[in-house]
């Protein structure tokens, strides 16, 4: 068991208060405005943020892994914080491709969490993911990387809106020509649904579609749609609620299958 | 079933293997590495490296033209480059969802045999996402 202490409130951004808790060697889930970032003994076993789809949303459209076995997984393992274990074990999944896809969709979430590293909401001390332990990470590499792509998005085109806000294609464009996951991606634009959205969509990790739709919005094609003139009730995914309580996702997705039966 | 650092060991039993890592090329990033690093940081290597390989990706000129269509993304399987005293040889890893990362193989090119190197690196690769 660790010893934390509260340092890391008196940290102004969510990257600081993450540092010190590594210092820490501590363990538990830090929220932020965007996500949770998850730590054992002081490093990043996983992110999750509303922003990104999980990694049930990156493998089940996809078919890598068919829907009812993911519940399963979730339905066995997840008390147990062991639903990563459980894709393995049951021969759903290669271990090699649950660490290259939860490291996809670790980093993806870190990018939304710290690219707008504003404070840190609280730390809850030995709270631990659904998904349990698959790879960890050194929390420095997780904010160094987040910089890095930061920049390489500013490099194509600088306009963070393009990452959060609804999009919207820019009339009389043409777009003739483009690649065919650009193509695709410009598909999903249609003045409603923002990068995460469209990600969703296409069960595609987020960071590569939000370099397409920088691509796109460098090329004149996408621009952030203007703000709706009536005040409407964001219908956004389950998961663009509050972020009070790790265990909230789970019981969400748990709804979420309940209702779909 | 092996996960990334068990396929990079065994990456490293290759004769002449000097180093190995994954990287995704869409950012950049290392996911794992073991043994040396070309320039002395995987950091630096992979940012470098996944520039190439993205444009070999994302540009359909060297996988354009064949006869065996196929649904492989990208189409391009390997690519290598030959130093005076090295080998690199880089595996794109086809998964069975999204995702953008290949294997990187630095051999020396003394102890190094390439056509070996290049088959074993495809079958580690389609075990780490298949098992």
């Amino acid at each position: 068991m660790t010893r934390v202490t509260t340092t890391w409130t008196t940290q102004g951004t969510t990257s600081a208060a993450l540092g010190t808790l590594a210092a820490e060697g501590a363990s538990g889930a830090l929220s932020g405005e965007r996500g949770i970032v998850y730590l054992s003994a002081g490093r990043v076993v996983h992110v999750e943020s509303a922003f990104t789809p999980d990694l049930g949303a990156l493998l089940t459209p996809s078919g890598a892994v068919p829907p009812d076995g993911w519940w399963d997984a979730v339905d066995r393992g997840g008390t147990q914080h062991r639903v990563g274990h459980r894709l393995v074990d049951s021969g759903r999944l290669a271990a090699g491709a649950l660490e290259v896809c939860h490291l996809g969709a670790l980093f993806d979430a870190a990018y939304f969490l710290l690219a707008h590293d504003t404070r840190a909401h609280r730390f809850r001390p030995g709270a631990s993911h659904w998904l349990g332990a698959v790879r960890s990470v050194p929390v420095d590499a997780v904010v160094r990387e987040t910089g890095r792509r930061r920049a390489l998005l500013d490099r194509i085109w600088p306009d963070p809106a393009i990452d959060t806000a609804p999009l919207t294609r820019v009339p009389d464009a043409r777009a003739a020509g483009l690649p065919v996951r650009r193509g695709r991606t410009l598909t999903q634009v249609d003045g409603v649904r923002t990068a995460a959205e469209i990600a969703s969509a296409l069960a595609c990790r987020t960071y590569r579609t939000l370099v397409e739709l920088r691509r796109l919005a460098a090329a004149g094609l996408v621009a952030p749609a203007p703000p709706a003139p009536a005040p409407s009730v964001p219908t956004a995914d389950p998961a663009g609620g509050v972020w009070d309580d790790p265990d909230t996702a789970l019981l969400r997705r748990l709804r979420d299958a309940l209702e779909a039966l | 079933m092996p996960g990334i650092d068990e396929s990079l060991v065994d990456a490293m039993r290759l004769p002449g293997a000097r180093g190995a890592s994954l990287v995704d090329w869409i950012s950049g990033l290392a996911l794992g590495a073991v043994g040396d690093a070309p320039a002395g940081d995987w950091e630096a290597t992979a940012a470098e490296t996944a520039e190439l390989a993205r444009h070999v990706a994302e540009n359909g000129s060297l996988g354009a033209g064949g006869t065996a269509p196929s649904d492989r993304e990208p189409a391009v399987e390997d690519l290598i480059a030959t130093t005076a005293d090295a080998y690199h040889l880089f595996r794109f890893v086809s998964t069975p969802f999204d995702s953008t990362v290949f294997l990187h193989l630095w051999l020396d090119r003394n102890d190094g045999n390439l056509a070996l190197a290049r088959i074993r690196l495809a079958e580690m690769a389609d075990r780490l996402v298949l098992g």
